[in-house]
């Protein structure tokens, strides 16, 4: 186990009186070195927490520690951070090399290091030659790459993003976001990093802070937050997800990492197998499955004992998958299929769906709004 | 690109201001329709601010009501010099017809072609105006008269100064204000001041200049403002310069807060003519008001109204106002400043009160 | 527009055809925008140009006393003022006051404008209309009003005598101290404007971004936030410093006569002396100080601007 970088308690910010708090009590731990991706939906507060962190913002209430120490209300000047901005905020009166050494004469450098510092964080992100060009006169991923140098040349106790792709195009962002890990994971910087771009956050973050409303929703790693989804929120922001809900049944027996088996029943379709955390038997619970986990066959009986018939609305065919959209009742259920050369379901034909009780997952907390 | 632009419009904004200043040019126009002497319309150039208050409430209104079918236009400028440089602008087509202005000034204007001579005929009243009023060749007569005063406030002089050294007491250095010429008043301290160093200030100024001088630290103004009068009745200052007339006027208007005295040394006159505009449209209305102007009942009105001193023979004043207008009887002690003659100082005389006179 | 397009040869002769048809289309275009700027030119012709004309023709007359002027063409009107130290020494004094105000004026501005321009309060639009509304007012009455101010008996010599700071009144009015003072406000709303429109480049981040590397306020101002108001300074600077030298009511009204300056000279020859000719000639001089002024202007934010 290693050290705990940053650890935020309780971090509230209202922005006026009689607002509703735009980041609500959070916590959260970062492990030296982690980068830490905030994701959520736009407004839920994730650029508030950034600020906050960063000390451009005074929190409400709570506490923010660094590597131990109470930094809440350390002005940000003394907070030794590197923070790089959306609009990568490039001081338009300086040229690149001047950009990038602006935190070294902040903290007052010997020029000769200076200059050797400034070089090696150029030649970090690949821009060594550029270092007497204006600022004006650089493509955006310079920019982007220019703004990760100052920030990172100063040696950070923290590099803070906020959205730093987000003005980039698709293609420069797939680039930067490797190049930006890359350089994370040579200089193991503990980053904090803002998106709300899920795949972006699968991608880099060691760590995902889904938040919703202000608050964090789950805090873990992408396998745990797209596998294991705490709340029907996470399911639904991190990759596609489909929902039923299902009355536990039986424990039929230990799953690994001390999850349980159950004996489900879901709607009246029939009795499936499932997986979620001990003591769910008894209670309602949604059931989220990934639509490429969702076996869909045109034959009864052919994928499973126990199978959900519906009729197929929609095929639509992307080269390498096929999603397939099921009416089953009110609901309608999205399956991906691999293609292949075998019969092709069309619309209107009947389909049968089925799982194995590992990839159906029940979220531990009992459904709303429905009889227990 | 954004340098450029800048740089033009402030190219524009400069040289608006220069040419704002020159775009005083340009006249009215005028209108013949109807002109005979009991109707149409006539313009008249008069000076602004509570003369023309005066004027129009104590004879142009009177004259209306004479006159019903004739119309008058009062154009108002603040000086006999613009009230020239309007009719110089105009010399091609008039547009004013009758004008009253500062005797300097409409000298200029007779040497300049700029006026009629008026007689007897069409205008009888000038029968009544003393030889001494009237214009040598036959231009515009006197219309009324007044002098250069001293104004002083009343809570600091009990009693009305006599003389003008006081302008050089150190007691009141500060609180004086003195218009600087080429205003009249400034012209006229000029040449008192000459006379009282006893110089001939026809051959030259060198001693007033070097009194002057000693003067100018303690004048707080050479353009007060909003005017000479009320500097001294809100107390900004206790002493300068202005004219009788308006003086007197002020200080009732200002429950004598102010007052206004001629000393002992002498003072100039300030003479207004009133003048009838060469080709002017409305002839014929214009002299029926110029007679007007000059008759007994408009010339004693005027003289209750502003304490002008008429200057025709019949006008008949009141006690109370004969002794508060400018005595023309001789009585005074009148330092003569000639009307050629200041044609030729004014602009020397400005350039030196400029030059060496006022203190920055 | 649509015309070119349905014009668009076959993709094998683009290269030589495209090329004059485009410019075709540009001459036409040309002209339609030359045809726009038609009453604009004829309105800056009228208002502009010619008077500009008549006042340089001016002022190669003569100026005869009592407003006579002589046609003729001289450069008399020139000579005089040029070899005449009185003069020169006006035109400085005017150079002076123009730097003073224009100085002053933009300090006293530049936190205002400022604070105006990195607002992000919902009265942003409701301050900066406040901050400008004096404009509402016309320059005369707000120099009344600093006339009533600076007197001798005004709200600053009685309160100052009242608090026993002072036993004789300050002189504030009627010399260059009141018309400093007075042109100083009545140009901080288009000091103030001048600066939030040459703020551009200035943003609330940049400023962040400085703290964040670890500038303490001051380094931020001085490294940031100065550097980056500097071309909105400059602007400021010029139009306060153009307006300053070119306006002659203030000078007039609070300078009681002892402030001359090329305005007010211009004035007095005009209106006083009515000598057109010289009161043109001052003219031509005082934009030909505006020429330099605007061309070192140009220059400097060539330098700065980037
Ligand atoms: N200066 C402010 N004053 C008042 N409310 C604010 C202010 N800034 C943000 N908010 C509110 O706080 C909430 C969180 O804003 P925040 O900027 O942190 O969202 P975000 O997660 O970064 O969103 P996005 O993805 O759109 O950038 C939002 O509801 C927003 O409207
Ligand atoms: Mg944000």
């Amino acid at each position: 186990m290693t050290e705990t970088k940053l650890s935020i308690k309780d971090l509230t910010k209202r922005y006026a009186a009689g607002l509703e708090p735009a980041v609500d009590r959070l916590n959260m731990e970062v492990e030296e070195g982690h980068l830490v991706a905030l994701l959520g939906p736009s407004g839920c507060g994730k650029t508030t927490t950034l600020r906050m962190v960063a000390g451009l913002m005074d929190p409400t209430a709570g506490s923010i520690m660094v590597d131990g120490k109470e930094i809440t209300h350390t002005p940000v000047n003394k907070r030794g951070m590197g923070m790089v901005f959306q609009s990568y905020a490039l001081f338009p009166h300086m040229n690149v090399e001047q950009n990038v050494a602006f935190g070294l004469q902040m903290r007052q450098t010997p020029k000769s290091e200076q200059k050797k510092r400034v070089a090696a964080a150029l030649d970090m992100v690949q821009l060594g030659h550029l270092g007497k060009r204006q600022t004006k006169e650089l493509s955006g991923g310079q920019q982007q790459r220019i703004a990760l140098a100052r920030a990172l040349v100063v040696e950070p106790t923290l590099l803070l993003l906020d959205e730093p792709l987000s003005n980039l195009d698709a293609k420069l962002r797939e680039t930067m976001r490797s190049e930006i890990r890359s350089i994370q994971q040579r200089t193991r910087a503990t980053t904090l990093f803002v998106t709300h771009d899920q795949d972006e956050a699968l991608d880099m973050a060691d760590r995902i802070a889904v938040m919703n409303g202000g608050l964090i929703e789950q805090f873990g790693s992408p396998t745990e937050v797209y596998e294991r989804p705490r709340t029907h929120f996470v399911a639904n922001f991190i990759g596609q997800a489909n929902f039923l809900t299902a009355r536990v049944g039986a424990d039929t027996g230990a799953a690994p990492v001390g999850e349980r088996y159950y004996k489900i029943d879901v709607d009246g379709f029939g009795q499936f197998g499932a997986v979620g955390v001990p003591g769910l038997t008894g209670s309602t619970h949604e059931l989220v499955i990934r639509p490429h986990r969702l076996n869909v066959s045109l034959h009864p009986g052919v994928v499973g004992p126990e199978s959900i018939a519906g009729t197929i609305e929609r095929v639509s065919y992307t080269g390498d998958a096929l999603a397939v959209a099921v009416r089953v009742g009110e609901k309608s259920l999205q399956a991906q299929l691999l293609t292949s050369s075998g019969d092709l379901p069309r619309a209107g034909e009947t389909a049968y769906l089925s799982w194995v009780a590992e990839d159906a997952y029940l979220l531990p907390a009992p459904a709303k709004g429905l009889p227990e | 690109m954004r340098a450029t632009i800048k740089g033009k419009i402030a190219a524009v904004a400069a040289s608006t201001v220069a040419i704002l200043t020159l775009s005083a040019c340009g006249g009215g126009s005028g209108s013949s329709a109807g002109d005979s002497p009991t109707s149409g319309e006539v313009n008249l150039i008069a000076y602004s601010g509570v003369w023309q208050d005066q004027y129009t409430a104590a004879v142009i209104e009177p004259f209306k009501a004479k006159y019903p079918n004739i119309k008058i236009n009062y154009a108002s400028k603040r000086s006999s010099a613009e009230m020239l440089s309007a009719l110089q602008g105009q010399k091609n087509n008039p547009a004013t017809d009758v004008a009253i202005m500062d005797n300097s000034v409409s000298t200029t204007g007779n040497n300049q072609g700029l006026f009629e001579k008026i007689d007897t005929t069409s205008v009888p009243n000038l029968a009544n105006v003393p030889e001494k009023f009237r214009d040598k060749d036959g231009y515009g007569p006197v219309a009324m008269l007044d002098a250069v005063g001293l104004l002083y406030d009343t809570a600091t002089f009990p009693k009305a100064p006599e003389s003008w050294k006081v302008l050089w007491d150190p007691a009141y250095a500060g609180k004086i204000n003195v218009n600087a010429p080429p205003s009249l008043l400034g012209l006229s301290l000029t040449a008192i001041t000459s006379k009282m160093e006893g110089e001939d200030y026809t051959k030259g100024i060198d001693k007033a200049v070097a009194r002057l001088k000693e003067m100018a630290p303690g004048v707080q103004t050479f353009a007060p403002n909003p005017d000479e009068y009320q500097n001294v009745i809100t107390g900004q200052t206790v002493l300068g310069l202005g004219q009788n007339a308006r003086g007197q006027f002020y200080s009732d208007q200002s429950n004598k807060k102010m007052g206004v005295t001629f000393p002992k040394e002498g003072t100039v006159y300030q003479i207004n003519t009133i003048n009838l505009v060469k080709d002017a449209p409305h002839s014929a209305a214009a002299k029926t008001f110029v007679d007007y102007a000059l008759s007994a009942e408009a010339q004693t009105a005027f003289a209750k109204a502003l304490f002008y001193a008429p200057s025709v023979s019949n006008a008949e004043l009141p006690a109370d106002v004969k002794n508060r207008v400018v005595p023309t009887d001789g009585s005074l002690n009148i330092v003569p400043l000639d009307v050629e003659f200041l044609s030729s100082a004014r602009d020397k005389w400005t350039d030196t009160w400029k030059r060496q006179i006022i203190t920055k | 527009m649509t015309l070119l397009q349905n014009k668009i040869p076959p993709a094998t002769h683009r290269g030589i055809e495209e090329g004059v048809l485009e410019r075709a289309a540009g001459k036409r275009n040309r002209r339609t925008y030359l045809a726009l700027l038609i009453p604009g030119l004829l309105g800056l012709l009228v208002s502009f140009v010619f008077p500009l004309a008549y006042m340089i023709r001016m002022s190669f007359n003569k100026g005869a006393p009592d407003g006579v002027i002589i046609e003729t063409f001289t450069l008399e009107t020139y000579i005089q003022p040029l070899t005449d130290p009185y003069y020169w020494r006006v035109t400085l004094d005017t150079f002076q006051m123009g730097v003073t105000v224009g100085v002053l004026c933009v300090l006293v501005s530049y936190p205002v404008a400022l604070f105006l321009a990195r607002s992000t309060s919902k009265y942003r639009g409701l301050l900066i209309a406040v901050a400008i509304a004096p404009l509402l007012t016309s320059a005369v009455v707000r120099t009344y009003g600093w006339m009533v101010i600076l007197g001798t008996n005004g709200l600053v010599n009685s309160s100052l005598e009242g608090m026993g700071l002072i036993t004789e009144p300050l002189k504030l009015t009627n010399n260059m101290t009141g018309v400093t003072i007075g042109l100083v406000e009545i140009f901080m709303p288009y000091a103030i404007l001048a600066m939030i429109s040459g703020f551009g480049r200035l943003n609330r981040q940049l400023e962040e971004a400085a703290g964040s590397l670890g500038a303490s306020k001051f380094k931020v101002f001085t490294r940031v936030t100065l550097p980056l108001s500097l071309p909105g300074l400059l602007t400021a600077f010029l139009l306060v410093f153009v307006l300053a030298i070119s306006t002659f009511i203030t000078p007039r009204l609070l300078g009681g006569g002892s402030v001359q300056v090329l305005a007010t000279e211009i004035y007095d020859q005009t209106t006083g002396l009515l000598n057109w000719p010289f009161a043109a000639a001052l003219s031509v001089i005082l934009l030909v100080l505006f020429g330099v002024i605007i061309a070192v202007y140009q220059r400097l934010t060539k330098k700065i601007g980037g």
